[in-house]
């Protein structure tokens, strides 16, 4: 790729809509959240501020703005200030690759994938340092979980991603994309069901939803890794949790979902209503099930994902070079 | 192996169930207001400023306690100012100063002591205490906590009677 004056353009284009996207994304899904919480324990969830609360986000947000971010004692100021930008920062990069239509690509790239498999391990990285950094002893436990289940999460997930990679024989977003027919069964959902079982499973495991929230687990660390967080340090993390929601959930549209091309009239809203669905289902899924133990977590990775996302992938390759 | 693989199956089919209960309770509210009322499940909570819970509603509510009327006169109470909830307070938040004829001349319960426990609508020989049911009851100081029942009594009992 040759750099000049129009990728260089693009590139600026594509980051201030991608900025735009993650911001109104954190609005909407916060309120979706809280709304969905709500209905699901047969209570109306916000409704006062605006019409059905929709501005509800706006002003806790306006709130987290003004408030006075607490430093603690004796922490790591540089780390500490780190922490939440690092959790931040690499997410927009990662959207870059993302096909989001047919056309509105911000950097066709033939290593894609793999991009966006090494900066997603940006995540886990800045919750360390976010509660290494704070001198708080849940935040270090919280840490500490995190990158755990961080290394374990990540395996199955890129092994789940490489057998969808191995049956199109490329790593570019756009080409796995159009590889894929417009309707149901040509999907990698039909072809490939047990690596999307991972996929979905591992979703809950990478973003640190629930049941999988060990880092955070509120009732026995306060608030994992962000405890010592306040204002937009505390804003930040919250963004970068729904952010990654949304990366997977757009990465799950891609890989398995047929991404843009839909029944019907294929095209850019395809992708958004995959992934609009699969985030409505995450959050469903999270005030459906209790949080598991943390050695159940690992259980349920190294014994069962770990073993399946290698069988799916040998098989994969096996049938990929005979027939 | 197997018994674990069955295992494993099985309980990814109680996650299913569980899906199907939560989201059944989560999209209940749209049927209901579409008027389908026998598909949905109404929401449960009650919009407390606009809104109050009906009276009937509030039977099992546990509220600061009271004294229970007279039959023959339900502006007096039915104490004869023993003093055995007075003792039996773990807390002491009960006064009551005797009359004349048994019947008390001063009768304060100081909420801000109470705990809700019941030993004094337990013990009562007389039957004269109960569990009020003043659910929206609200004071701006602390003295005002405490609360003169034989007033309350006989002001009739109901309301939101601070003093």
């Amino acid at each position: 790729m040759d750099i000049n004056l129009q990728v260089i353009i693009k590139l600026l284009a594509a980051l201030g809509l991608i900025i735009a996207l993650l911001i109104a994304n954190s609005l909407v899904m916060v309120w979706l959240e809280r709304k969905v919480a709500g209905f699901i324990q047969r209570r109306p969830g916000p409704y006062e501020v605006g019409p059905y609360g929709l501005l509800q986000t706006l002003v806790d947000a306006v709130k987290l703005l003004g408030k006075q971010m607490v430093v603690p004692a004796n922490c790591d100021h540089v780390l500490f200030f780190l922490g939440p930008v690092l959790a931040m920062f690499p997410m927009f990069l990662v959207f870059l690759v993302i096909p989001f239509g047919p056309v509105l690509t911000g950097l066709e790239d033939d290593l894609g994938v793999l991009l966006i498999m090494a900066f997603v391990g940006f995540e886990g990285l800045a919750v360390l340092v976010g509660g290494w950094a704070s001198n708080n002893k849940y935040g270090l436990i919280g840490a500490a979980r995190a990158v755990s289940q961080a290394v374990a999460y990540e395996i199955p997930l890129i092994l789940a991603v490489l057998a969808v990679a191995f049956q199109c024989g490329t790593l570019n977003l756009t080409l796995i994309t159009e590889a894929q027919g417009n309707w149901p069964w040509q999907w990698h959902l039909v072809r490939q069901p047990l690596a999307f079982l991972i996929f979905l499973i591992c979703m809950f495991g990478e973003t640190n939803r629930a049941p999988f929230d060990l880092p955070e687990g509120e009732s026995e660390l306060t608030g994992g890794y962000h405890t010592e967080y306040s204002g937009m340090g505390f804003a930040l993390y919250f963004m970068a949790e729904y952010t990654s929601m949304l990366l997977v959930s757009f990465l799950a549209a891609v890989f398995f979902l047929g991404g843009s091309g839909g029944p019907l009239w294929p095209g850019i809203w395809w992708t958004f209503i995959k992934a609009g669905l699969l985030m409505t289902l995450m959050i469903w899924v999270r005030w459906t099930y209790p949080r598991v133990r943390f050695d159940q977590l690992l259980n349920i990775n190294w014994k069962w994902l770990l073993p399946l996302g290698l069988l799916n992938l040998w098989l994969t390759a096996l049938v990929m070079k005979c027939f | 192996m197997l018994k674990a693989v069955v295992d494993n199956l099985k309980g990814l089919w109680s996650l299913l169930v569980g899906l199907w209960v939560t989201g059944r309770y989560g999209l209940g509210p749209f049927p209901y207001w579409l008027g389908l009322k026998s598909f949905g499940y109404p929401q449960l909570t009650t919009h407390y400023p606009r809104q109050t819970i009906r009276d009937e509603d509030l039977v099992t509510f546990r509220g600061p306690v009271e004294l229970v009327p007279a039959e023959d006169n339900p502006a007096l109470s039915r104490c004869v100012s023993c003093q055995i909830c007075v003792k039996a307070c773990p807390s002491a938040s009960l006064t009551v100063v005797k009359g004349a004829d048994k019947a008390p001349r001063q009768w304060l319960s100081d909420f801000s002591l109470c705990s809700l426990c019941g030993t004094c609508v337990e013990v009562c020989p007389a039957g004269a205490l109960r569990f009020s049911r003043d659910l929206y009851w609200v004071v701006e100081k602390r003295e005002d906590l405490v609360r003169d029942l034989l007033a309350r009594l006989a002001g009739g009992g109901k309301g939101r009677v601070a003093a």
